[in-house]
């Protein structure tokens, strides 16, 4: 890779058949700046859905696996996070990517600059269902038990859920799905952080906070429900990057 | 017609009811709504088109009403100065904004029933200041919070109006 390239950051592609541009989009960046970057991250959300890494028999997802593929072969060091939709990728999928699977939170010094990287579930801390249900999901023995179902019933199970999800989303307020300040400055001073990355809410912006005394920015990462959008971190900084496949009105 | 009286001088569109008939009547609605009044071309790219009609100066989204079926199957090309309807990555998703096509964009024409291969509906042609859409074309664009191609200056519809054909 040359030398001075970026490291690149991208969340919630939520990536399935239904979403052709969105597909379009990841292999055009899998192909493109992914191959020229010092490194990927994906932090979580990847997949719209994840129901056991024998999931990678659907066709769908043998290309995308085989795009991810692409970026390590070209020498690219490639990360995955898991997110609240593909928190059941597992080693399997890691070696047919050739990626590395993260934990939860990672810590970067990037140029100097240290980061915290997350997918960002676990700092909307104010939603009080979605952590109750999250702590479920992240328990080994439920994802053991999960994943010895058949795979046709965990796809059903992944389908109630996410309708689940959507139908809780639309009764909630607003503001508990967002990030909550107190989680957000806690992380920041756990990791002892100048700079924190996320995605989760799909609300794309940079925000400056206060963390005792000291000004830190936090990245929110765009969703790729419209357009494939990346943030590109060089020595000069982090700048939004946006995949144009082909362009639209 | 409807005459769109910009900060840059004022287009003249011919619409094509006979052809896209809902997306015709959709943008009508808008029209007489007054809500293109004080809208901006929040997006404009030289060889290929200038998109507006969605917000407001400062980049604020107006609200919109139900989408318009798309109608590109009405075989109207998306030729240069033809104007058409923009949406998202469904088809069938237009509201108000709209994009005047400032090179012949065969890629965006419809081409199968399927979310790729549907295209963008042309409902409308510019048939008086095409200077005007030149000029649009070349004003300086950058990026603005997480808009790409936003003019620096804004460009400002400042009324669509209804007029006699």
């Amino acid at each position: 890779m040359p030398s001075g390239a970026p490291t690149l950051f991208l969340s919630d592609l939520h990536l399935s058949p239904e979403r052709p541009e969105a597909l379009r989009a990841f292999h055009a960046f899998a192909a493109g700046p992914a191959r020229e970057a010092a490194a990927v991250y994906l932090l979580g959300d990847v997949f719209d859905w994840w129901v056991g890494d024998d999931q990678m028999r659907e066709p769908f997802v043998a290309r995308i696996v085989e795009s991810l593929r692409g970026i390590a072969d070209a020498g690219v060091p490639l990360y995955i996070a898991h997110g609240n939709r593909d928190f059941l990728m597992g080693p399997r999928l890691a070696a047919a990517a050739g990626a590395t699977l993260v934990p939860e939170y990672v810590v970067l010094d990037l140029h100097g600059i240290r980061t915290v990287l997350c997918h960002g579930d676990s700092l909307c801390t104010d939603d009080v269902d979605y952590q109750a249900y999250r702590a479920r999901m992240r328990n080994p023995a439920m994802q053991a038990r999960l994943l010895r179902l058949p795979y046709f019933l965990r796809r059903i199970i992944a389908r109630w859920l996410q309708r689940k999800s959507r139908d809780m989303k639309a009764l909630k307020p607003e503001s508990i799905m967002d990030v909550a300040p107190d989680t957000v400055a806690a992380t920041f001073r756990r990791h002892d952080a100048q700079r924190m990355i996320h995605g989760h809410t799909h609300r794309p912006a940079r925000h400056e906070v206060d963390v005792d005394g000291a000004r830190r920015e936090r990245y929110v990462l765009a969703d790729w429900h419209d357009r494939g959008r990346y943030l590109a971190v060089d020595e000069g900084g982090a700048n939004e990057r946006e995949i144009v496949p082909q362009r639209r009105p | 017609m409807v005459v769109l009286k910009t900060s840059h001088g004022d287009i003249k569109l011919a619409l094509d009811a006979e052809n896209a008939p809902a997306t015709v009547a959709n943008f009508l609605d808008y029209v007489r709504g007054g809500h293109y009044d004080n809208t901006v071309f929040h997006r404009v790219i030289d060889d290929f088109m200038i998109q507006g009609g969605g917000m407001e100066p400062g980049l604020k989204q107006k609200p919109t009403r139900a989408p318009v079926a798309n109608e590109a199957t009405n075989g109207l090309k998306n030729k240069k100065y033809t104007v058409a309807m923009a949406r998202t990555s469904d088809p069938h998703s237009a509201t108000a904004q709209f994009f005047i096509n400032v090179a012949d964009n065969d890629f965006l024409d419809y081409k199968a029933p399927s979310a790729n291969g549907w295209g963008y509906c042309v409902f409308g042609k510019v048939v008086e200041g095409q200077d005007v859409v030149d000029r649009i074309k070349k004003v300086p664009t950058g990026n603005s919070g997480f808009h790409q191609n936003v003019p620096k200056d804004d460009v400002v519809i400042h009324k669509a109006e209804e007029v006699p054909g």
